[in-house]
């Protein structure tokens, strides 16, 4: 990915990162129409088309800071992709019934397909990983939300009242753990397939 | 996978091994497939774990800005009022009004009265569970043009809750339908004067009362305060031109 061209869009991508309300709003008038109009085509309405939105852009803002998204494809594709499969996805869920995806104004090697397509698998893990960190323990739990918010390993085993040796073995056994019950989810076969 | 396995992860992640200890892991992530896969998820997870957790203030600030953003923009593609449960009713009365225009204006001759309008489609007001056997009965008592019980149901309800302009603006019919002009005249003018969604509404019945009551000055006055954007604009321009 990092040899390819970042395209100027990638103001927008920096925008959402910054919480710059201007960008955001831009987003809205340039590009969230063409979103609505569609959900509302397939079955969906103006409230759906609006959780999808701010449920996508969401997605964008984790990915952007967590993965330093690089955009290589104009926003306007990629999201307007992005907002399709996970309304496809809604639509399939609420309705049991197979939905096809028809794609048949993009090539396959489309760079916004694919940039898409890693987006939206990066939210659904995003999602996978929040619901199995809830199943953890709340011993797990509090260790490592501690962890991750204080950052300084002796601090934590302080707070908790544990030593820090204690408190570094208890860390990599929880995320150990979490690894498992990731591994363990049918969700995540699906993902990796 | 075993516990050892997963303490070394994390001291090779936070770079604590040895040179010696590093290549020893790197090859095991190179033949063991397992090995390999868990290591991928520990490491994500990892990430995803110190993204939710530091950058949680900062991505909250910006999760509020952007619903705000949103909210806004969805507003503002709305038609202008958002009295979902009223709707059926008033497309029906749009409808029936329609059909009453048509049927006016061929029989021109006749003056415009109170009876062409208080053509009221069934009203809906139970929505969740609960005790709602006052509502129903308001409900049921509206719907069959029992006016008499209905008001007698509104005016209990209203005394349990007066802040509820909806119940509110069907007392108001009930007591026009009665003829107790003065009430519902009161009452239509203090809804007319609050901030509702019912406000408009309330102006237009409060017309229709003029008209019941024969005094085509107040009505007239009164329809053209209705406001181009409200429900009962055009019927209200209607009535006028026939009035007038």
């Amino acid at each position: 990915m990092s040899e390819k061209k970042i395209h100027e869009d990638q103001k927008y991508i920096d925008g959402l990162l910054k919480n710059n309300s201007f960008i955001i709003q831009a987003i809205y008038d340039k590009f969230v129409p063409k979103v609505v109009n569609y959900i509302k085509q397939n079955s969906g309405d103006s409230d759906k088309a609006q959780d999808i939105i701010q449920d996508t852009l969401i997605t964008i803002y984790n990915q952007a800071s967590e993965k330093k998204l690089q955009l290589t494809c104009p926003f306007d594709a990629y999201f307007f992709l992005l907002c399709k499969r996970k309304w496809l996805n809604e639509l399939k869920k609420s309705s049991n019934k197979e939905v096809t995806i028809n794609e048949a104004v993009l090539s396959k090697g489309d760079e916004a397909q694919e940039l898409a397509f890693e987006t939206s698998v990066f939210g659904e893990k995003q999602a996978l990983f929040t619901e199995m960190f809830q199943k953890l323990g709340t011993a797990c739990k509090d260790l490592l939300t501690a962890t991750f918010k204080i950052k300084s390993m002796e601090e934590v085993a302080k707070s908790l009242g544990v030593t820090y040796a204690y408190a570094r073995k208890k860390k990599s056994l929880c995320i150990g753990k979490l690894t498992e019950l990731v591994q363990k989810s049918p969700k995540f076969n699906q993902l990796n397939n | 996978m075993e516990d050892q396995n997963y303490i070394l992860f994390e001291s090779y992640l936070s770079k604590e091994l040895s040179q010696e200890e590093v290549s020893a892991f790197e090859s095991r992530l190179k033949n063991e497939s397992d090995f390999n896969q868990a290591f991928n998820i520990y490491k994500e997870l990892s990430s995803f774990l110190e993204h939710k957790f530091e950058g949680e203030s900062i991505s909250t600030a910006f999760q509020n800005n952007l619903k705000t953003i949103s909210n806004t923009y969805f507003e503002k593609q709305k038609p202008s009022k958002k009295v979902i449960r009223f709707k059926p009713w008033q497309y029906a009365i749009a409808a029936s009004v329609a059909l009453l225009i048509g049927v006016v204006t061929f029989n021109n001759l006749s003056n415009p009265t109170f009876n062409d309008y208080n053509n009221y489609e069934t009203i809906s007001l139970t929505v969740r569970g609960g005790d709602e056997s006052l509502l129903k009965t308001a409900e049921n008592a509206f719907n069959s043009k029992d006016f008499a019980k209905a008001e007698a149901a509104f005016t209990e309800l209203i005394a349990m809750d007066d802040s509820k302009n909806e119940l509110q603006l069907y007392r108001g019919i009930t007591l026009l339908e009665l003829d107790k002009f003065d009430e519902a005249d009161s009452l239509f003018s203090k809804l007319s004067n609050t901030a509702s969604v019912y406000k408009n509404k309330a102006i237009w019945y409060l017309a229709l009362s003029k008209l019941k009551q024969q005094d085509y000055n107040a009505c007239l006055e009164l329809l053209k305060r209705i406001p181009e954007d409200a429900e009962d604009y055009k019927q209200a321009e209607k009535l006028i031109s026939k009035l007038e």
